[in-house]
C-alpha cells in the first residue's frame, strides 16, 4: 500500500488555530499546536486507538457528549476545548477513579519521577480523593520474566502491553486475565514472558506496573543523564538512549526513529549493555608470554604489535567486523594498504563478488529504505531471517502486513518466524540461495532454464513459478531483503532479479542487503574489502585475498600475521577448521576485542581492549545506507583506548601518517575520502543520520554490469542415514549476551533443529543429546524438534564459543545420540579388552 | 538662582536646591558639650554592661544550647522497638527513594538503592538505601531533605560540631547518620 498523503486542515483547540493532517487523531493533532491532552492507553506506535482509559476526554463543539481525543479524527473547522469546565471535571474524575486502586508507593516505585500517572495526576487531577475503602491487593513484585518485574497493584489496565504483545510483536503471550476489578495482566498458566522483543513493554507501561529487573532500584530520573547512541550489536542499528549514572550505563531506552527502528528495541539491544561493566570484559592490553596471555601496559603491547607488523611487512591480512566504525575501517585499510603494503583485508565472509557488482548492488537507484518495508506492495525475504539477522525489521514487516496490506513472501532455507504472516513461502536447500534467485529470474522471464535452476536450488519448478506469479501480481513496489551469504555463491543473480522485476529507479522499491557484521555495509563502503578501496574505488594494490583464500594463505605460511578488528574468525566465519589451522600457523595474531572468544583465547598474540558502543565515537552505516553517528556516552573503562587512536598510533610508529588526531577531524576526512559520503558532516548527521543515497551528489551511475549466465551448483542429494547441514545465527549469539548477567539465561547452546519425521527416522527424541559429525569433525548439541523445519535438513547454530556449526562443512552430516555413540565406543573398548584377554590367555597356554 | 522652578518651565539643573548644614564652630559652649556630653552618653552604655557581669562562654568546655528547631547534623532513623508497628521494629525508615537528593539545593546527598531480600531485610519497603551519603562540607543545612522525606526517615539534628581535618571525612555515611551523635549538643529549654 502506498504511503498516505493526507491534506492539511485547520482546527481550533482551546482557541488556538492548529494546522494538522486530516484524519490525524486529535490527541496527536493538539500536540502540533503545543496543547497537551493527557493519555494513558493511547500510543500511536501500537496502531489503532482503543479508548480504554478515558483520560483524554475533551469537549468538541457540535457533539453533545465528551469525546476521547485519542480516537477522534480531526476534521476541518473542528472546535475543541480541552480545559473547559466539563472537560476538566471529567478529567479529574478519571484520575480519581484511576487512583482508587493505585497504591501510593511512589517513593519505592522505579517509575517515580518519570511516571505519566504522576504527571497527569499533578496536571489534570483534582488533588483530593474521596475514597476511603481498602485498595485491591496482589502479591508483589512478581517476575513476569527474568527481565521484567510486574506489580499488578499498580496496573491501571490500559492494555498497552497486551496490545503490544498481540498486535506488534505478535507473540500472543500477554493476556488480560479475570474480569472487572479482578483483572490483571499475565500469561497463560503463569508461564514466563520470554520473547525477543519483550523489553518494549517496560517502556510502554505508563505506570510502574512493568519494570526492568536489571534496572530495578538502580537510579532515579534526577540521578541520571541520557546519552543518545546507536546499538551496534546487529546490522539493524537501532537508535538508543543510554541512561548513565556515575559513568556506568544502567539502562538502554529506545530513541524513536521512524526511519530506522520505529521506536522499538529487541531484548538483546535493551539488556546487553550490562556486558560493558563486567569482569570478563578485556579492559587492559594483553600479550602472549610463554604461551599464556598476560596483562601489560599500552607501551609494551603497542611495541610488541609494531615489532610483529614490521617483521610481517606485506604478509599481513586483516579482518574487520562487529561494531567497528567507518573511521576505524578507513584507518585499518590505510594501515594495511599504505603503510604495510598488503592488499589482504576483508569485513565479511562473503566470497569473491566483483567490484562492478558491488557498485551495482549499492546503486542509489536500487536502494530501498527501511520505511519502504512497511509501505511496499510486497516484500521478498531471500535467504535471511530478520528475527535473527536484524531483529527490528521483523517488527517492521509485521506492521506492514497487519496495517498496510503488505504481502510478504519468504524464500529461505530455514523456517522463518515470519512464515505465519507471509502470503507465500518457499523452502530451498541450505546455501543454495543464489540458485533459487536464478530459478526465480527464469520463472519471471519464462525461461527454459527454470527446471535446472529449481533442481539446483533443491526446490520444485512449480513452487518457484507460483512464487514468481504471486510476486508479479502483488504490485510494482517490491522490496527485496536478502542475506549477504546469498552473494557468496554468485554475484549476478540479484541484479538479474531486480532487473526482471524492474526495480531500478522505482520509488518505494529496491534491495536491502543484511550484512554479517553490524557495520558491514559501512566497512565495505570505506574500503575494507579485498578488491575495493574507499567508496568502491579501484584499489592501488590488487590481488587481495578473500577470507577463504586468506585462511589458506595463513595456513601455508604465505601470510604470516593476522590483524583482527573486533572479529574472531573462528567464531563467526565459515570453515572453522581452516581458520583454526590459519591461526595456529600465523606467527602473530593482533586483535581488538572486548571478550576472550575461542580464537583469541588460544591464538592471539597481542590483544588490545576494544571500546563498547557506549564509548565509541565515529559513524556507522545502516544496511539501507543511513550514515549514523555514534557519540561516547561514558568515559573509557579502565585502560581502554579508542580503536582509531590505536590504529593511528600503530601507523605512526610504523612510519606513516594515516589520520588526523581528533575524532571529528577523522570523520571529516572520511567524508572527504569516501566519494559516496561527499557532503556529509557530523553536524548534519546529528541525531538522525542521513541516507547517502538521498544526497544530491549521489546519482545513479546508470551503468549496469553485464550479468553473465547463471552459474549453478548442484543441490546435494539426500543420503541414507544422513541429513543436510544448514546453519543459522541466533539473535542471542555473541559474547555480549553471555556476559550480561540478566541475559545469560538466553545465551544459546547448540540446538539441532530437526523435523519430527527425520527425528523419527533417526530414532531421536526432543532434547536428546546428540553428536553431529561429518568428515571434518564432530560437535555436540541437543535435538530441538520443530514442525516447520524442512524435512531432510538439520539446522545448527553458528557463532557459538563451543560446538558451533562452522566446525562442520557438510553438506551431509550424521546425527547420533550421545548414548549410542558412547555405547559404540564402550563396545569397541570391550571388544579390544576381550581381544587382549584372549591373546594373554593364548600366550599363557603357549607358555605352558 | 531660584530654588523652585516656575510652573510649566522645563527642568534645569539650576533648580536643584542645595542646602549645606555646617557643624558648630570649635570652642565655646557647643564645643565643650561635644567634648564631654556626648562621650559620657556613650560611656553610659558601656558602664551599664559592667554591672551585668561577664558573659563569655568557655567553648569547647562549655557549649551554647541550641533552639529546638536548630538545623544541625542530619540523623537517619529506625523504627522504634514497639509492639504496634507491625514487625517493623529496628528496620530503617529510609527506603532509598532519593527524594532528599532531588530536593537538595547543594547537591550533597547521594543515594544508591538496592532491593530488600527475605534473608536481608533492611528497610520496611521493597527497597532500601545501600549507600546513603551526605557531604557535610557542602551541606547548607537548609532542611529541605527533611521536608522532602515521605517517611520521616531523615531529620535535622542539633549537632553542630562537624569540623574535621580531612575533607573526605566530612562525607557522612549511612552508618554514621544512623548512629546517635557521640556528644549531643545541649538543647535550650522551653521559653529560655
Amino acid at each position: 500500500m502506498p504511503r498516505p498523503s493526507p491534506q492539511t486542515i485547520t482546527l481550533s483547540v482551546d482557541g488556538r488555530e492548529v494546522r494538522a493532517p486530516e484524519n490525524m487523531m486529535l490527541a496527536d493533532a493538539a500536540k502540533l499546536g503545543d496543547i497537551e491532552i493527557p493519555v494513558f492507553c493511547y500510543e500511536p506506535k501500537l496502531g489503532e486507538p482503543v479508548g480504554a482509559c478515558r483520560m483524554c476526554l475533551v469537549e468538541i463543539e457540535g457533539m453533545p457528549k465528551l469525546q476521547t481525543a485519542c480516537s477522534t479524527a480531526v476534521k476541518d473547522g473542528m472546535v475543541v476545548h480541552t480545559r473547559s469546565e466539563r472537560a476538566s471535571v471529567a478529567q479529574q474524575a478519571v484520575v480519581e477513579f484511576l487512583l482508587i486502586n493505585h497504591p501510593l508507593d511512589c517513593p519505592v516505585c522505579d517509575k517515580g519521577g518519570e511516571c505519566p500517572l504522576q504527571d497527569i495526576t499533578f496536571g489534570w487531577g483534582g488533588g483530593m480523593s474521596r475514597f476511603i475503602e481498602p485498595k485491591r491487593h496482589f502479591r508483589k513484585p512478581l517476575e513476569l520474566s527474568p527481565l521484567i518485574a510486574i506489580d499488578r497493584e499498580r496496573c491501571i489496565l490500559c492494555y498497552r502491553c497486551v496490545r503490544y504483545s498481540q498486535e506488534v510483536a505478535e507473540d500472543y503471550q500477554l493476556v488480560l486475565l479475570e474480569r472487572g476489578e479482578h483483572s490483571f495482566v499475565g500469561t497463560f498458566d503463569g508461564h514466563p514472558y520470554v520473547a525477543p522483543f519483550s523489553g518494549n513493554i517496560i517502556e510502554l507501561c505508563p505506570v510502574g506496573a512493568l519494570t526492568s529487573r536489571p534496572y530495578r532500584f538502580r537510579a532515579r530520573p534526577w540521578d541520571i543523564e541520557g546519552a543518545g547512541s546507536i546499538c551496534t550489536l546487529c546490522p539493524a542499528q537501532c537508535n538508543t538512549s543510554l541512561t548513565v549514572r556515575d559513568e556506568r550505563v544502567l539502562r538502554v531506552l529506545a530513541r524513536d526513529h521512524h526511519e530506522v527502528d520505529d521506536g522499538w528495541l529487541c531484548d538483546k539491544g535493551r539488556f546487553a549493555y550490562q556486558a560493558i561493566h563486567v569482569d570478563e570484559r578485556i579492559t587492559e592490553p594483553m600479550i602472549r608470554d610463554g604461551g599464556l596471555l598476560r596483562s601489560v601496559g599500552w607501551e609494551r603491547a603497542l611495541a610488541e604489535a609494531v615489532g610483529a607488523l614490521q617483521r610481517a611487512g606485506s604478509k599481513v591480512a586483516a579482518l574487520a567486523g562487529g561494531g567497528a566504525t567507518n573511521e576505524e575501517g578507513l584507518l585499518l585499510s590505510r594501515l594495511l594498504r599504505d603503510v604495510l603494503g598488503s592488499p589482504h583485508l576483508a569485513s565479511s565472509p562473503t566470497g569473491s563478488v566483483s567490484l562492478a557488482h558491488w557498485r551495482a548492488l549499492s546503486d542509489p537507484a536500487l536502494a530501498a529504505s527501511v520505511p519502504d518495508l512497511e509501505f511496499a506492495h510486497a516484500v521478498l525475504l531471500l535467504d535471511c531471517e530478520p528475527l535473527d539477522d536484524a531483529p527490528i525489521l521483523d517488527l517492521r514487516i509485521r506492521k506492514g502486513v497487519r496495517r498496510n496490506g503488505l504481502q510478504l513472501f519468504v524464500a529461505s532455507a530455514r523456517a522463518s518466524a515470519l512464515d505465519p504472516v507471509s502470503a507465500a513461502k518457499l523452502r530451498f536447500a541450505p546455501e543454495r540461495g543464489a540458485e533459487l534467485v536464478w530459478a526465480l529470474v527464469a520463472a519471471l522471464r519464462r525461461d527454459s532454464s527454470l527446471d535446472d535452476a529449481a533442481r539446483a536450488a533443491g526446490t520444485s519448478a512449480d513452487a518457484v513459478t507460483k512464487l514468481a506469479r504471486s510476486l508479479r501480481a502483488a504490485g510494482k513496489e517490491i522490496v527485496i531483503v536478502y542475506g549477504e551469504q546469498l552473494l557468496s555463491g554468485d554475484d549476478g543473480a540479484l541484479l538479474a532479479l531486480a532487473d526482471a522485476l524492474g526495480l531500478a529507479g522505482r520509488a518505494g522499491a529496491g534491495l536491502i542487503g543484511i550484512p554479517h557484521a553490524a557495520n558491514g555495509r559501512g566497512l565495505r563502503e570505506v574500503g575494507v574489502m579485498p578488491n575495493a578501496g574507499p567508496g568502491f574505488s579501484r584499489p592501488q594494490l590488487a590481488g587481495g585475498h578473500d577470507p577463504l583464500a586468506m585462511a589458506k594463505a595463513l595456513g601455508t605460511g604465505e601470510l604470516t600475521a593476522l590483524y583482527l578488528l573486533g572479529v574472531d574468525p573462528l567464531l563467526s566465519y565459515p570453515d572453522a577448521p581452516a581458520w583454526d589451522r590459519a591461526l595456529e600457523h600465523a606467527t602473530t595474531v593482533i586483535a581488538h576485542a572486548s571478550f576472550l572468544t575461542k580464537g583469541l583465547r588460544e591464538h592471539a598474540t597481542v590483544i588490545f581492549p576494544s571500546e563498547s558502543s557506549a564509548e565509541k565515537e565515529g559513524t556507522i552505516t545502516h544496511p539501507d545506507g543511513r550514515v549514523q553517528r555514534l557519540r561516547p556516552a561514558i568515559g573509557h573503562v579502565d585502560e581502554v583506548r579508542s580503536e582509531w587512536r590505536v590504529l593511528r598510533e600503530l601507523g605512526r610508529m610504523l612510519g606513516g601518517q594515516i589520520g588526523p588526531d581528533t575524532a571529528a577531524a577523522l570523520s571529516a576526512e572520511l567524508f572527504a575520502t569516501v566519494e559516496i559520503y561527499a557532503g556529509l558532516t557530523l553536524e548534519r548527521l546529528a541525531g538522525h543520520g542521513i541516507r547517502w543515497q538521498e544526497e544530491a551528489a549521489a546519482a545513479s551511475s546508470g551503468e549496469a554490469p553485464r550479468v553473465g549466465a547463471a552459474k549453478l551448483r548442484r543441490a546435494p542429494r539426500q543420503q541414507r542415514g544422513k541429513v543436510l547441514l544448514g546453519s543459522y545465527r541466533s539473535i542471542w549469539a555473541g559474547p555480549e549476551v553471555k556476559a550480561s548477567p540478566a541475559l545469560a539465561f538466553l545465551a544459546p547452546s547448540q540446538r539441532v533443529e530437526l523435523n519430527p519425521a527425520d527425528a523419527d527416522a533417526l530414532e531421536l527424541r526432543h532434547d536428546e543429546q546428540v553428536v553431529v559429525s561429518d568428515e571434518n569433525g564432530e560437535i555436540r548439541g541437543r535435538v530441538a524438534l520443530r514442525d516447520s523445519a524442512p524435512a531432510g535438513t538439520a539446522f545448527l547454530e553458528r557463532e557459538l564459543d563451543e560446538h558451533g556449526a562452522n566446525m562442520l562443512q557438510g553438506p551431509h552430516v550424521r546425527i547420533r545420540s550421545v548414548q549410542s555413540v558412547e555405547a559404540e565406543a564402550s563396545a569397541l573398548l570391550l571388544a579390544a579388552q576381550e581381544e587382549e584377554l584372549r591373546e594373554t590367555e593364548q600366550s599363557e597356554v603357549s607358555a605352558l | 538662582m531660584s530654588a523652585t522652578p516656575p510652573s510649566g518651565a522645563r527642568w534645569s539643573p539650576f533648580y536643584d536646591q542645595i542646602e549645606v548644614q555646617r557643624a558648630p564652630e570649635p570652642g565655646g559652649a557647643g564645643g565643650a558639650y561635644r567634648a564631654f556630653g556626648e562621650t559620657l552618653r556613650g560611656l553610659k552604655t558601656t558602664l551599664a554592661r559592667v554591672v551585668e557581669g561577664v558573659s563569655t562562654i568557655q567553648y569547647p568546655e562549655q557549649k551554647v544550647a541550641v533552639y529546638p528547631r536548630f538545623r544541625g547534623r542530619h540523623k537517619l532513623h529506625r523504627f522504634e522497638d514497639s509492639t504496634d508497628n507491625g514487625g517493623k521494629a529496628g528496620l530503617e525508615k529510609c527506603v532509598g527513594c532519593s527524594l532528599c537528593a532531588a530536593a537538595c539545593p547543594a547537591d550533597c546527598i547521594r543515594v544508591v538503592a538496592a532491593e530488600n531480600t527475605p534473608e536481608m531485610r533492611v528497610s520496611a519497603g521493597e527497597r532500601y538505601a545501600a549507600v546513603y551519603e551526605i557531604n557535610m562540607s557542602r551541606c547548607i543545612f537548609c532542611g529541605y531533605c527533611e521536608v522532602a522525606c515521605p517517611f520521616d526517615a531523615i531529620t535535622m539534628g542539633h549537632d553542630y560540631e562537624l569540623s574535621d581535618y580531612n575533607r573526605s571525612d566530612l562525607i557522612f555515611t549511612k552508618e554514621m547518620l544512623l548512629a546517635e551523635p557521640l556528644d549531643a549538643s545541649p538543647l535550650r529549654a522551653e521559653g529560655e
